[in-house]
Parts: C-alpha cells; sequence; structure tokens
C-alpha cells in the first residue's frame, strides 16, 4: 500500500479527508499541522521561517539553513510515521516531499471559492469579505512558500498523481477514490521504494543531529545517505570540523559509514554506467580540483529495472542481496543479516566512487530510476551544486535520440532548476584547453593584433571620421560604425582572454 | 592631430599604458564588486587629461561590449529577468537622454580655448560623481558596521522600502516572474530614469541600478545583478550611439580599455568566489571613498578654470597630482588586495584533497 501526500489551499477541507480516508484503512495517518506543534515543541522556529519566506522571499544563508532543517525535521518525521510503507499525510505541498519515493500516491485536493470561503466563513467566523481577502492572501503565501522553499510551481499539474475536484465529488466518494487507487500495483512499496525511503530518513536524522550539535550547528553542512553511508560534504572554511560531523553522526541508527568531504560545491555528474578510467572522470575530476568541489555521482538507469533488474538499485557499495529485494514484506528497516554474496552490476558506481575517495573529492552516489521528473527531483534535491554535467545516457537509443534527449534534458535543468548544465561532450571546449582551442586562440589574437595596429597606425582618420569633419558629414554612419565596432572587439579579446586563463588554469 | 578633433587627445607609450592599467584596475574592481568600474575609469582618465565629456563617453561605449559579454553567463544562469530589464530601460534611455544633453550643453557651452574649455562639463561630472559615490561608500560602511554587530548578520537586505512600497499600492501593478516581484510602474519609471541619468553622467548606472532592485523593488541579489548587466549592455549601446553621435567617443581609449579590464574582470569574479562577503562589502566602500576623495581634490581646478575662485594656476598641478595619488592609490591597493585573495584561494583550491572515511561494524538486527 502506497503512502498518500494530500495537498491543497487552506480550508478545502483536506484534513478531513484525510481522516476518513485513515478510519477506513486503518493507516496512520500525518498532518503538517501536528508535524508544526511537533517542531515547534523542539525548538524550530517554523513560524520565523514562514515569516520570512513570505514576506522576505530574499534568499539568504540563515534562511536556506532554516529551510533545511525544516524539511529535514518533515522527512524524518514523516519517515517514521510510515508503518509497513503506509501513510496518509495532510499538508501544504505534501505532494513534494519525499523526493524520488515512488509509492506515493500525490493527491491535488481542490474546492471552488464559494465552498472554501463558507469553510473558512465557519472555521473563522469571520464575515465573507474578510474571509475572501484572507483566502487569497493565504493562496499567494503558498505559492511564495512552495516555490522558495521546493522550487516549485505549487499547482503545476505534472507533480501531482491525481487531482480531486470537491465540486462535483463528495468526501465519501473521494475516499472511496484513493483506495481505490491506493490498492493499484503502481503504488505498492517495493523494496527499492522502501530502500530509499530508509536513504531519505537516514540523510534526515543525520541533517537534524549536525543542526542540534553545538558544535556543527553553524557549519555549512551537504548530507547525503544511500545504504547505510552518510556523505557529509563541508566548506573549506570549516576546516577540522570532520571529526565533529563523525561523532555526531556515527551513533545514529542505521549508519554504516560516514565520509566527509571538504569542498566548496559539488558538480553534479549523470550518467547510465560509470567507468573509472574514462575521458570524462580525468576531466570532472580535473574541473573539481580546479574549483575546490566535490563530485556527486547520480547513476541514471531505466525505470523498467527498479527493484528487480540484476544490479541492486540505489546502492552504491552494496553487496548483499536483501530478502527484501524479493518480498516486501521482510523488508527490516534496513537492518540486514549477512547473506551470501551475489556479483551485481551498480554501472560501476561503487568503483567510481571509490575512486574519487581516494583523491579526496567524493559527494557520495546514488541510483535514480527513470528518465524524466525522477531526474529533475533528484536533481532538484542535491542541493549544494553549481555544475550538472550529463555523461552518456539513453544508451538503449540510437546515437541521434540519445543526443536529442540529453540535449532536451540539459534545457530542462538548465530552465527549470536554473543550474550550469553541460554535457560530457562539451567538457574539453568549455573547461580544458586543447588543440581547438589552441587554434582558436591563434586566430582571435592574429585578427585583435590587426584590429590595434590597423586602429593606432591611422589615428588622425579614426578620430577625423569619430569627432572631426568627416564626422560632421557622417554623424550617423560614425555612430553606428562605433556600436558595431565595439562589441566585436569585445567579443574577440575577450574570447582571447577567457582562453588564455583557460590555458593557465583560472576559471 | 586634427584641429577639428581637439578634445582627443594625443596617446604615447606612456599614457596607453597608463590607460590599460586604468582599465585592468577597473576590470578587477568591476568583476570584484560587480558594478562598470567606471568610478575609477572615468575620473583616472580625466587625471591623464582625457577631457570629462570624452572619459564619459569612452567608458559607456567599453561598458557596452563589456557588459553583452557578461550579460549571457548571467543569462545562461537564470539571473536575468529580460521583463523587468525592458521597463527600466524604457525610462532609463528619457535618462541617458537628459543626461547627454546636460553634459553636452555644459561642454559647449564652456570656454572654448585651451583647459578652459570643457572645464563645466567636468565640475558637473565630478560634482555628482562626489554626492553619488559618497552616499553610495557611507551607506555600505554603514550597513557594515550594524551588520558587524549583531548576532544574525546574514538576514540579507533590509526591506523597509519594499514594505513601505507595498503599503502605497500604486496601480498598476506589474508582476515581474523571474525575479518574482510585484512592482509599481511609477516606482520603475522614477528609478529607470535615474539609473539611465547617472549610467550618462558618470558611467555607473548600477550603482543605483542594483541597489535600487534589490531594496526598493525588493529583487533577489543574483537576479539583480544580472538584470542590470543585460539593462548596462543596452543603456551601453544607446549611450555609445549617443556620444558617438556627438563626437565625443575616443575608440582608442576604450580599446586600451579593453585591453585591461577584460583580463581583470575574470580575476575581479574568482576573487567574489573566493572572498569572504564581509570583506568585500568592506574593501569596495573604501575603494569608492578613495575615488571620491580623489575627485573632490580636482574641483578647486575646474572652479578656477571657470573663475569661480581665484587660485595661482601653478597649484594646478599640485591639485592633479594629489587627485592622481588617490585614484590610483585607491584602484592599485584594492586590486593588491583583491589578487593577493585571489591568488591565495587559487593555490588553496590546489591544494584542497580530503576526504575522511569513518567505517563502523554494520549493525544486526
Amino acid at each position: 500500500m502506497p503512502i498518500i501526500m494530500i495537498s491543497s489551499a487552506s480550508h478545502c477541507s483536506a484534513e478531513q479527508l484525510a481522516r476518513d480516508l485513515g478510519r477506513k484503512t486503518g493507516w496512520p495517518t500525518l498532518s503538517r499541522k501536528e508535524l508544526a506543534d511537533q517542531a515547534h515543541a523542539q525548538g524550530i522556529k517554523l513560524g520565523r521561517l514562514e515569516t520570512s519566506i513570505i514576506k522576505k522571499p530574499i534568499i539568504n544563508e540563515r534562511l536556506a539553513r532554516e529551510k533545511e532543517i525544516y524539511l529535514a525535521y518533515v522527512t524524518a518525521a514523516i519517515c517514521e510515521n510510515v508503518r509497513d510503507g503506509n501513510l496518509i499525510y495532510q499538508g501544504r505541498a505534501g505532494h513534494l516531499l519525499l523526493p524520488g519515493v515512488q509509492q506515493r500516491l500525490r493527491v491535488g485536493l481542490i474546492a471552488p471559492k464559494e465552498m472554501r470561503i463558507e469553510t473558512a466563513m465557519s472555521d473563522l467566523h469571520l464575515p465573507r469579505e474578510k474571509v475572501s481577502i484572507y483566502l487569497d492572501q493565504i493562496d499567494e503565501d503558498y505559492k511564495k512558500w512552495v516555490r522558495y522553499v521546493h522550487k516549485a510551481q505549487w499547482q503545476d499539474p505534472g507533480l501531482y498523481d491525481f487531482f480531486i475536484n470537491l465540486q462535483n465529488t463528495s468526501l465519501s466518494h473521494a475516499v472511496d477514490l484513493l483506495v481505490s487507487m491506493a490498492s493499484h500495483s503502481d503504488y505498492c512499496p517495493s523494496a527499492e521504494n522502501l530502500k530509499t525511503l530508509d536513504n531519505i530518513y537516514l540523510a534526515a536524522r543525520a541533517k537534524m543531529a549536525l543542526a542540534n550539535s553545538d558544535k556543527t550547528r553553524s557549519a555549512n553542512l551537504w548530507v547525503l545517505a544511500v545504504d547505510g553511508v552518510v556523505t557529509v560534504t563541508y566548506m573549506p572554511g570549516q576546516k577540522g570540523i570532520d571529526q565533529e560531523i563523525v561523532e555526531v553522526v556515527k551513533p545514529l541508527e542505521g549508519c554504516r559509514k560516514v565520509q566527509c568531504t571538504m569542498a566548496e560545491t559539488n558538480i553534479l555528474w549523470l550518467q547510465e554506467r560509470f567507468l573509472g578510467a574514462a575521458e570524462n572522470f580525468q576531466h570532472i575530476t580535473q574541473i573539481a580540483q580546479r574549483w575546490g568541489a566535490a563530485v556527486e555521482l547520480m547513476r541514471v538507469a531505466p525505470s523498467s529495472s527498479a527493484g528487480h533488474d540484476e544490479y541492486d538499485s540505489s546502492v552504491a557499495g552494496e553487496t548483499q542481496k536483501s530478502p527484501a529485494d524479493t518480498d516486501p514484506s521482510l523488508y527490516t528497516g534496513g537492518v540486514e543479516d549477512d547473506g551470501p554474496e551475489t556479483v551485481q552490476d551498480d554501472g560501476g558506481l561503487e568503483k567510481t566512487l571509490e575512486e574519487l575517495v581516494s583523491i579526496g573529492r567524493s559527494a557520495g552516489g546514488k541510483t535514480i530510476y527513470g528518465a524524466g521528473e525522477e531526474i529533475m527531483e533528484a536533481v532538484k534535491d542535491s542541493g549544494n551544486c553549481s555544475l550538472v554535467v550529463l555523461g552518456e545516457m539513453f544508451l538503449d537509443k540510437g546515437q541521434e535520440t540519445r543526443k536529442r534527449q540529453i540535449r532536451e534534458l540539459a534545457m530542462n535543468v538548465r530552465e527549470r532548476l536554473k543550474i550550469p548544465v553541460i554535457t560530457s561532450d562539451e567538457i574539453k571546449g568549455r573547461f580544458f584547453f586543447g588543440y581547438r582551442q589552441a587554434i582558436k586562440l591563434l586566430t582571435y589574437a592574429a585578427i585583435v593584433v590587426c584590429i590595434y595596429v590597423a586602429v593606432f597606425a591611422s589615428q588622425d582618420i579614426i578620430l577625423n571620421f569619430l569627432g572631426g569633419e568627416m564626422h560632421e558629414k557622417i554623424r550617423v554612419i560614425s555612430a553606428i560604425s562605433v556600436a558595431l565596432f565595439v562589441p566585436l572587439v569585445a567579443y574577440l579579446y575577450s574570447t582571447v582572454t577567457g582562453l588564455l586563463l583557460k590555458l593557465i588554469g583560472v576559471d | 592631430m586634427h584641429h577639428l578633433v581637439i578634445h582627443f587627445l594625443h596617446i604615447n607609450i606612456s599614457m596607453a599604458l597608463q590607460v590599460v592599467l586604468l582599465g585592468f584596475i577597473g576590470g578587477v574592481l568591476s568583476g570584484f564588486i560587480g558594478s562598470g568600474g567606471a568610478f575609477f575609469m572615468t575620473p583616472g582618465m580625466m587625471n591623464l587629461g582625457v577631457q570629462g565629456v570624452v572619459a564619459v563617453a569612452s567608458n559607456i561605449t567599453h561598458k557596452f561590449g563589456k557588459a553583452m559579454v557578461g550579460s549571457r553567463k548571467h543569462g545562461e544562469a537564470g539571473n536575468v529577468d529580460k521583463k523587468l530589464a525592458v521597463f527600466v530601460l524604457g525610462t532609463a534611455i528619457i535618462g541617458i537622454q537628459i543626461a547627454v544633453w546636460i553634459i553636452s550643453m555644459l561642454f559647449k557651452g564652456g570656454a572654448s580655448h585651451g583647459s578652459a574649455k570643457g572645464a563645466g562639463a567636468n565640475l558637473y561630472i565630478s560634482v555628482v560623481f562626489a554626492t553619488i559615490l559618497a552616499f553610495v561608500a557611507i551607506s555600505m560602511l554603514r550597513d557594515l558596521i550594524k551588520s558587524s554587530g549583531q548576532e544574525d548578520s546574514g538576514a540579507g537586505p533590509s526591506r523597509k522600502i519594499v514594505d513601505f512600497m507595498a503599503r502605497l499600492n500604486l496601480p498598476p501593478l506589474i508582476y515581474f516572474k523571474v525575479a518574482d516581484v510585484k512592482v509599481s510602474l511609477w516606482v520603475i519609471l522614477a528609478v529607470g530614469i535615474a539609473t539611465g541619468y547617472l549610467a550618462g553622467t558618470i558611467g555607473v548606472g548600477g550603482f543605483i541600478g542594483v541597489p535600487a532592485m534589490i531594496y526598493v523593488f525588493g529583487v533577489p541579489t543574483a537576479v539583480a545583478t544580472g538584470t542590470e548587466l543585460y539593462l548596462a549592455m543596452f543603456m551601453g549601446a544607446f549611450g555609445a550611439l549617443s556620444y558617438a553621435y556627438q563626437g565625443f567617443v575616443d575608440l582608442r581609449l576604450t580599446m586600451l580599455l579593453y585591453l585591461g579590464s577584460l583580463l581583470g574582470i575574470y580575476l575581479g569574479v574568482y576573487g567574489v568566489k573566493v572572498v569572504n562577503e564581509k570583506v568585500i562589502r568592506l574593501v569596495t566602500s573604501l575603494i569608492i571613498l578613495l575615488c571620491v576623495l580623489s575627485r573632490i581634490i580636482a574641483i578647486p581646478i575646474y572652479l578656477r578654470q571657470l573663475d569661480v575662485i581665484h587660485l595661482d594656476p601653478k597649484w594646478d598641478v599640485y591639485f592633479n597630482l594629489a587627485s592622481k595619488f588617490f585614484l590610483f592609490a585607491s584602484g592599485i591597493s584594492g586590486c593588491l588586495v583583491i589578487l593577493f585573495f585571489v591568488m591565495r584561494a587559487y593555490r588553496q583550491r590546489r591544494k584542497i584533497h580530503k576526504t575522511l572515511q569513518v567505517e563502523r561494524v554494520p549493525l544486526t538486527p
């Protein structure tokens, strides 16, 4: 059975729907309101975060950190409440929580404004006009919240699985619909999904523990957890914090290894199969070295292989096949007995991660299944990332289709997530100085020299053209010539300087 | 040199090298501070004997090409709100025209002989320059001092003006999707004219445009910088066309500035990535204050040329030297500080190789 995430505007009777559904199915229910109360009791300043986001949507370090803590808290709380893979969660932007977990049934509940006004009037005991203004204002606030906290559009239908409009559907009918949908195999938890949930849970607990510890509270950290391996990336300015991170994270239940990497930023590398010795690897690690960055690997596997391919899913370094892989009911929450070893194909993820660790550049790695929204969700979730590299992907497609799909994916990530994206084919040209760049540098430099020599060798003519007698006669031509000539010089010379700096490794 | 182009200077090797150096320092400062660097290059050229109007014209032309290259990069990072840029641009063009008209009038209305030619325009540019930049630098320093005493110094820019404007609710309000703000058309008009006027007068529109977008419109800092650069491209183009039409653009100066600035800007941008934000703000405000001081010292020369004060012309040399000293001291020391941080970070980045790995015995059920 699934995790049902109900998201709606305020006063849409979503709480009622969640309660009724919980009663009918016997699954645990959780609402954002309950979580907010618990968060407040634990000292998380949710009210301050909300006010900051709604009134001051300017991103700053404090707000970003509070947002991360809030998300970690909510994620951990939801994971804790999942029983046998089941939960009904109701709350603002619930459909955007637990990214990467495929068993979620993301439900959008909508109701006509008039119906919402009636409900709000009876809930708040306010006159109609005031309620109407209040609802408009709160909808605006929701939009801001979703945009800032989840980097998404609240009403984007692509982010939901199912919408229920209460205009023509009663609550009891809505409950029946959801029960029927939830029984569909698409939303049943596979061992794969449960493991993803486990990873998310461990990462959230690690974030919370780091945020609650005096030693690490003020640090700017990036956390990733995969199959008990917690990778924490910290800034060079926080030198020496690694031991403290280990002390905080190591005792967490389910944590079997802690890895700390010092880096200013992350480079996210998506690929279907990783080959440590490949040219791409050399290039990406060289860029990481130059930028003081860590490299996060994301293996992209076809969604059809999730949970039942020969490779043991999202786990880098996993060498055991858990019984839960074949029977979800045997899932033990990530705590496994030793078992017979099987040789698995992880697409070279583990080996490449080991190589990254050996050169001090690992930000961890994981596997994601699917090639559309799944990738977008995973990239969005990867946080502190200043470059996304799209390597060899869509390998089952022909070369032309592959190129097109990679190009489209790059465009999508760039436009929707506002992160610089580059394909592995472009890396060499963009970041490295090779034969072609040398030819370009020499050609452009020669043109620049010719232009400068020509201008300074004929200063009298040029000045006459710019401001002398000649200029008096052809003012318009003179002005247009300047406006066309100057950007050309700027372009040519900036290309020369850019290539020169690339040659000496400053970018 | 042709008699009709007397406002253009003869450029020898020494002067050419000084202009290249001005460009380089301006480029480093510009990449580091995020403004055009004109606050250093314009008075720098004036100190080398270039007429104020020619210095402004050549610099705005230089800024045009540079912004064209830079805004492309910001565009790729999603930091450009083109709709906002179009709205500000529409009014900024009026501001530029006002500035070009005033300066041209002052230049043409000045004495027609020797060094006094253009003294009115020089004085006007210097006064506007000193007033605006002193205000910017002092505000930055005040902000810095205030924030250093607070526990939560990362709280971001003040929203007082934005909130005040929101309460005023002057229709029509226009929504800008990338910046995610709603701004009154009237506020945009006012800011646009002010930005254009300053870009046209002293070539530093960014000093008004960026803070206005942040503090008045409520635009996120990265989007404000990207949009301003995009805007600067068009304003620069318009300014270049206007000044070139009037015959004040010295292409040689523009090209010499490029030689230094396009190299310097890369190093400055690199510096921003590696230097603490408070240090950036402190260095920036001190550099600007020294530039202001340098310009103030030059004002008596123009006043004397206009016969407003009576001063022995022999003193011009000393005023000019002192002005030059402060300008170059601010630029060179600021540039050296930035380059020091850049070099240190460059070396450090190559040294960092660290992944601490701690394994733990797997848990048993």
